[in-house]
């Protein structure tokens, strides 16, 4: 397939997965933006204002995650439901083309809600050069490690109940035990520790401390991006080698 | 002539399966290029496995298969880039409408878009579905759904179509053009391997038939061959009190409402024909189906099954 092919076959996916099912069902948007602001609107209120910003910050790494469970369905739905991987596969359309298309989808989905965070923090006074630059690279590597893992798992799944199942206990162990929407700081000892072994802590951290939140030394945020990175990679090297493109 | 699928003591297992049961057990064929291959079995014989390996889908335990001169171990985005699949069960994406099921197909394979419109338009009113081309497929019946799956990949460029099962929940009208539309793309020197539960539509379309069962197979060759390798190429019907005595020894007699069914060789079943007529009980005479030989050949297949542990060979003439 020719890169001009491949992209063409991105863009039907964006367009196939992303726009067409929410010019069919406008609900999706709503839908979408309510469990980002929810938990920003329960922050506030929780913590009378004080965390607020750790919820905009928050926000928009969850909103970026939420792309990985939206994938995960919605692979796992086509697959089993309508054979459209099986379709895809005897085609000339590569994993990595279908994948990465699938993926773009999703963030069309995720467009308003992240729209509403970005303005949230140029009002909350956040943007500056340096923290928009981190927010856009720590935002494309969540967005590539939870797409990752989406598809590893949806390749793995024999019906779209199974999501309903890891889906939780995903949006758990990288949303709300690392400190994506409080400061790490309030963990107890053996939390931090656990926080640890989640990309999202590092993402958060790196988010976090760009805008001011956190103390940010420069040797702290290079073994932060180092870390997210690696997470990212070991989470592409997986995809790569255990996700059933063909069936064994 | 060229094959475009060449397949040698083909083996499946499935990783879960119990031991010594295999999906394919040791199936070997050719598919010639540019014809309709039919592949035609009990439910469970074979046909989805071999089709979803050949299709690079799913991969073998043992054996060789080559699509296009190109194995489907470590050659698969060679094959890929040639070929189209229309799997068992699937169905089109319920938020799409019918035009937008092929169009889009046809972009994700990499086609321009003045050519998938093209294709896209020419397609839906060879399978009639102009009418139903802005209605979404939640919309449709099964069989319209069916038919959109079938333009899906009929429309495509692919050199070698998978069709498992493609006609499913058709009516007989609608099963008729997509006939003609994979009689067209045969003639445009494109191969289709069909697997299908109507006989009369493997007969129909196939150029050349594999009647797989128990993951082998059991009978190989165009309609004529079949016809020409089983014990009793021709079927008489009678309708009327024939004596059932001197129906024994001339093949293979079964008692039918008002008559007999008689399985014969050419010469017994006109003398039978003949007595028949001048007896003035009302008799058909013809050629044995295709749903004939498969009763014939499989029965005797699960008959074998169930008085010894071990496979034997179909008791057909060579």
């Amino acid at each position: 397939m020719s890169e001009r092919n491949r992209l063409r076959s991105l863009g039907t996916l964006v367009w196939l997965n992303g726009v067409v099912p929410i010019r069919d069902q406008p609900l999706y948007i709503l839908q979408l933006l309510a469990s980002p602001l929810a938990f920003l609107f329960f922050i506030g209120i929780v913590s009378r204002g004080t965390l607020i910003a750790y919820g905009i910050t928050g926000g928009m790494v969850l909103t970026m995650l939420s792309v990985g469970t939206g994938l995960q369905s919605d692979l796992t739905h086509y697959r089993t439901d309508f054979k459209f991987q099986d379709v895809v596969v005897a085609s000339p359309v590569e994993a990595p083309v279908y994948v990465s298309g699938m993926a773009l989808s999703e963030l069309v989905y995720s467009l308003p809600a992240l729209g509403v965070f970005v303005v949230l923090f140029v009002v909350w006074g956040f943007a500056t050069p340096f923290s928009v630059a981190v927010l856009i690279g720590v935002l494309l590597l969540c967005w590539a490690f939870a797409s990752a893992i989406a598809f590893t798992l949806a390749t793995y799944f024999r019906d779209v109940r199974e999501t309903y199942l890891f889906s939780p206990l995903i949006s758990l162990s990288l949303t709300v035990l690392p400190p994506v929407y409080y400061p790490i700081t309030s963990l107890p000892a053996w939390a931090q520790t656990a926080a640890k072994f989640s990309p999202t802590t590092y993402a958060a951290a790196l988010v976090q401390g760009s805008v001011g939140l956190l103390p940010l030394t420069v040797s702290g945020a290079a073994l932060d991006w180092s870390v997210l990175f690696a997470f990212t990679v070991a989470l592409f090297l997986i995809a790569a080698f255990k996700a059933r493109w063909k069936e064994p | 002539m060229s094959n475009a699928i060449e397949a040698r003591h083909l083996r499946k297992v499935y990783p879960k399966s119990p031991p010594g049961v295999a999906a394919l057990a040791d199936l070997s064929l050719d598919v010639p290029t540019g014809r309709v291959y039919g592949l035609i079995g009990r439910n469970g014989a074979g046909k989805t496995t071999f089709v979803r390996i050949a299709s690079t889908q799913l991969a073998p335990t043992s054996g060789s298969l080559r699509v296009l001169g190109h194995s489907v171990e470590g050659e698969e985005r060679e094959i890929r880039s040639r070929i189209a699949c229309v799997p068992q069960e699937s169905r089109p994406l319920y938020f799409l409408n019918v035009e937008e099921v092929v169009y889009l197909y046809l972009k994700l394979r990499g086609l321009d878009p003045a050519d998938a419109k093209r294709r896209t338009r020419d397609v839906l009113e060879e399978l009639s579905l102009v009418e139903y081309r802005r209605r979404p497929v939640s919309r449709l019946s099964g069989g319209l759904r069916r038919r959109a799956m079938c333009a899906m990949v009929l429309a495509s460029d692919a050199e070698v179509l998978f069709l498992d099962e493609p006609t499913t929940g058709l009516d007989p009208i609608a099963r008729r053009e997509v006939w003609e539309a994979i009689r067209r793309t045969s003639r445009e020197n494109r191969t289709i391997v069909l697997t299908t539960h109507y006989l009369d539509e493997a007969e129909a379309l196939s150029t050349r038939l594999a009647l797989v069962e128990r993951g082998q197979v059991l009978l190989e060759g165009s309609p004529a061959d079949l016809r020409g390798r089983v014990r009793y190429p021709y079927r008489v019907v009678l309708q009327g009190a024939y004596p059932r005595e001197e129906l024994e020894g001339l093949g293979q007699v079964s008692a039918i409402e008002g008559g007999y069914l008689v399985f014969a060789r050419e010469a017994e079943a006109r003398e039978l024909a003949r007595r028949a007529l001048e007896r003035g009980i009302r008799v058909s005479l013809g050629p044995v189906s295709l749903e004939d030989i498969f009763l014939d050949v499989v029965g005797r297949s699960i008959e074998s099954e169930e008085t010894s542990e071990s496979p034997e060979e179909p008791e057909v003439e060579a």
